[in-house]
């Protein structure tokens, strides 16, 4: 009898400890927003639509964990050099950084700067249960991947596609071009015409050296050349290569603005809003110019299209802006949170509501955002591009700046009319130079 | 007794000259060092370190990216500037080609503008002030507003030139205008320099040779060429010197109108070494070029400035 009571209480005691136990423990386990609250990490990032659109939400960040944010934005130059310059110092002065992996992401890889993500998505502690990256454009995902590793969490992306002037095309009874070759077509066909008082240039593309070469690669890779061969060298000499590199030039010399060679994305922009172009190829936020009363003359007039496609089918870039943790962050975990929630559903519909497109496919069928946007053939060139797109806007190597001067310069030459293969000779020799110098193991 | 008294005397003043502390005294003592200190810690911390940092980077390799900290290369750089570097020959050469077409015409320019507002006129005192505007209006925004009229498409300069009757030009479009449209804003820029010095220089000529001079029946010409000229060489000397040191090392105008394009065809000096320092990144090789545009400013101004005074001052 007395035995039986002992055992009974025993057994109550246990139950009584068990019952404290376990929600403990599986309460250690669960995902909780506030879990590094009252500590402070700086994060850098780019003054860009992306950068911007994620410090205008900041301060939702700072209420949901508690965390406080130090969050620096500089213009594209001074970035660069400013996050390279921090993270090469390998002080652990900063915990999370904007980052384009198109851009830089090899290096940093190779330099060891990046915090591969891929356990703390696994871990259900750190990772909250809604997160949903099957939700992300796979492109992007790839695009972040190194030696197999996640190492950045993509938040907005800018595809390339063709802008064309829907009023002209009408007036001349052409079809929207489906392929480079109907695009050279139509460009032919439009150039020196008149509208509205004004002479016609049939395109306008970028055509400052390094600036040009981002907006060429979808030329590059819908006409089935590529930046490096499968082993890895350059292929900047490829038939394919050199057949992009006259395509463009070709394009802007004969029915392009004349000093296009100097030409960057704003003096495009500039040409085009004044209707002064038939069309033309760049990123897909400029939608923001053209259809802004106070700044275009084009309102209305513009359609949007997919990257027409070349002998490789179709082959639109990504440029994607992602965050990502700093190695040498003496903060992970609370720089991990920062960075995902940069990248969640629900900030990411926040900045895509603000003109940063996502990289999330369902941002781009929310209501609300329907309801504002009215351009649908903007929207489905996008959405198609989440799918399709290469995030190879830049050449994958170590060394991106300097190898697109020298590309660039294949271009440059290219709309001067010069030997088009002599100098995709000369550049692929020197980006193998380059490449020996800053890759060579 | 008298010599004793002042003897004296002059005991009692030194004993009576109270030993101040010896922080005073040190302070009294090297007054003319101390004074300058200041100036000089802040000179060696700003100039002298970074040069020498920079020399001593240059003989390393260091490219900002990879695991692989900076490591001492000795004067590799170096062998590969002068040796093999294609790219930084035609910088030297264009930046050369820059500064001395440059220079000569805006101080033939601000020679010819000077000599013409050196007489009495109405407005005299306007015209020499908006003579100067340009020289002192901020680079970066005037280099913008070039950029604006050198567009060929949308540009001021090619109405202008269609007003006239001329076929429009690319200016900044092509490698081979690029460097003259260049040297037109950088003339515009910098002619109120030449003026501004070389007025000052005819204003402080003195009067007596040119009065001799007209006495014995000298003609406008020789007076100028023969007179003022050469009393106005040291004037001239140094407006070379300031403006060929400016001149070759340029860098805004030239970055924000055309980032040394196109194709390398405005890529001087200065403009190489920022690419290879800030946007590729090769901090070693980038300080080799600098210690290389140091010397070769350096170089250029010692031979100005020996010049000036050997053949050219009176």
């Amino acid at each position: 009898m007395k035995r039986r009571t002992v055992c009974v209480g025993m057994v109550a005691v246990l139950v009584l400890i068990g019952s404290l136990v376990v929600p403990a423990f599986t309460w250690a386990q669960k995902f909780d927003w506030q879990m590094h609250k009252g500590t402070s990490i700086r994060v850098m990032a780019n003054k860009n639509a992306s950068g911007e659109a994620i410090q205008a939400l900041v301060p939702d960040f700072e209420k949901l964990t508690g965390i406080k944010v130090q969050y620096e934005t500089f213009t594209e130059d001074q970035y660069r050099q400013k996050v390279l310059l921090e993270l090469a110092a390998g002080t652990g002065g900063v915990d999370a950084i904007q980052t384009a992996t198109a851009q830089e992401g090899l290096k940093f890889w190779r330099s060891g700067w990046y915090e591969p993500l891929d356990d703390y998505l696994k871990n259900p502690r750190l990772t909250d249960p809604n997160f949903d990256l099957s939700d992300i454009s796979k492109p992007s995902l790839m695009g972040n991947t190194y030696d197999g590793k996640l190492v950045a969490l993509p938040t907005t992306q800018q595809t390339t596609m063709l802008y064309y002037r829907k009023d002209l095309f009408e007036k001349y009874k052409i079809k929207v071009p489906q392929t480079l070759a109907e695009m050279e077509e139509a460009a032919k066909k439009l150039h020196n015409t008149e509208d509205s008082g004004q002479k016609i240039m049939g395109i306008v593309l970028r055509g400052k050296k390094a600036a040009a070469t981002s907006q060429w690669a979808p030329y590059l890779l819908s006409m089935g050349g590529s930046w490096l061969t499968k082993d890895g060298k350059p292929a900047m000499n490829s038939p394919e290569a050199v057949q992009a590199f006259d395509l463009y030039g070709r394009l802007l010399r004969n029915y392009g603005p004349p000093g296009a060679v100097n030409y960057h994305w704003y003096e495009c922009v500039s040409l085009f809003v004044q209707g002064k172009a038939a069309m033309y190829t760049d990123v897909s936020n400029r939608i923001f110019y053209f259809e802004d009363p106070a700044k275009s003359q084009i309102v209305g007039k513009v359609g949007y299209a997919l990257f027409p496609a070349g002998s490789a089918g179709r082959k639109p870039t990504m440029e994607v802006w992602s965050v990502a943790v700093a190695s040498k962050s003496k903060k992970k975990e609370a720089a991990y949170l920062f960075v995902q929630w940069a990248a969640s559903k629900e900030n990411i519909l926040k900045m895509h509501l603000k003109g940063a497109p996502s990289v999330r496919a369902f941002a781009w069928k929310d209501p609300k955002f329907l309801a504002d946007q009215k351009h649908k053939d903007w929207i489905e060139a996008s959405l198609k591009s989440l799918d399709i797109a290469s995030t190879e806007w830049n050449p994958p190597v170590v060394a991106v700046s300097e190898v697109r001067d020298v590309v660039g310069a294949v271009i440059v030459s290219s709309i001067l009319g010069e030997n088009v293969k002599a100098e995709a000779d000369k550049a692929n020799a020197e980006m193998a130079k380059i490449m020996e110098k800053t890759e060579g193991k | 007794m008298a010599i004793r008294a002042k003897a004296q005397s002059k005991s009692s003043l030194a004993v009576q000259t109270p030993r101040t502390t010896g922080l005073r005294e040190f302070f009294e003592r090297h007054f003319s060092r101390l004074v300058p200190l200041p100036a000089a810690v802040t000179m060696a911390l700003l100039i002298i370190f970074p040069l020498a940092f920079n020399v001593y980077m240059s003989l390393h390799s260091w490219f900002v990216s990879s695991t692989t900290p900076p490591h001492f290369v000795g004067i590799k750089n170096f062998v590969e500037i002068f040796g093999k570097d294609a790219r930084f020959w035609n910088a030297v050469w264009i930046t050369v080609k820059f500064t001395a077409i440059g220079v000569f015409l805006q101080l033939g320019l601000g020679l010819a503008i000077a000599l013409y507002l050196h007489r009495d006129f109405r407005g005299r005192g306007i015209v020499r002030t908006v003579m100067l505007l340009p020289m002192v209006s901020t680079p970066v925004a005037v280099a913008l507003i070039w950029v604006v009229m050198f567009n060929p498409s949308l540009g001021v300069l090619n109405y202008f030139l269609s007003l006239l009757g001329f076929k429009p030009l690319v200016w900044l479009g092509h490698p081979r205008t690029v460097l003259p449209s260049l040297i037109l804003m950088d003339i515009w820029k910098w002619t109120p320099f030449m003026v501004l010095i070389i007025h000052a220089g005819l204003q402080s000529l003195p009067f007596t040779p040119f009065e001799a001079a007209r006495i014995d029946g000298a003609s406008r010409w020789q007076l100028f060429r023969f007179i003022t000229l050469p009393l106005l060489r040291p004037t001239i000397a140094v407006a070379l010197i300031f403006r060929t040191m400016d001149s070759l090392k340029t860098f805004d105008t030239i970055y924000v109108m055309t980032e040394g394009g196109p194709n390398n065809a405005s890529e001087i000096l200065n403009i190489y070494v920022f690419q290879t320092g800030f946007k590729y990144f090769h901090m070693g090789y980038a300080s080799a070029l600098a210690v290389i545009l140091v010397v070769f400013v350096f170089a250029v101004n010692l031979f100005l400035i020996r010049l000036r005074e050997r053949s050219w001052s009176y």
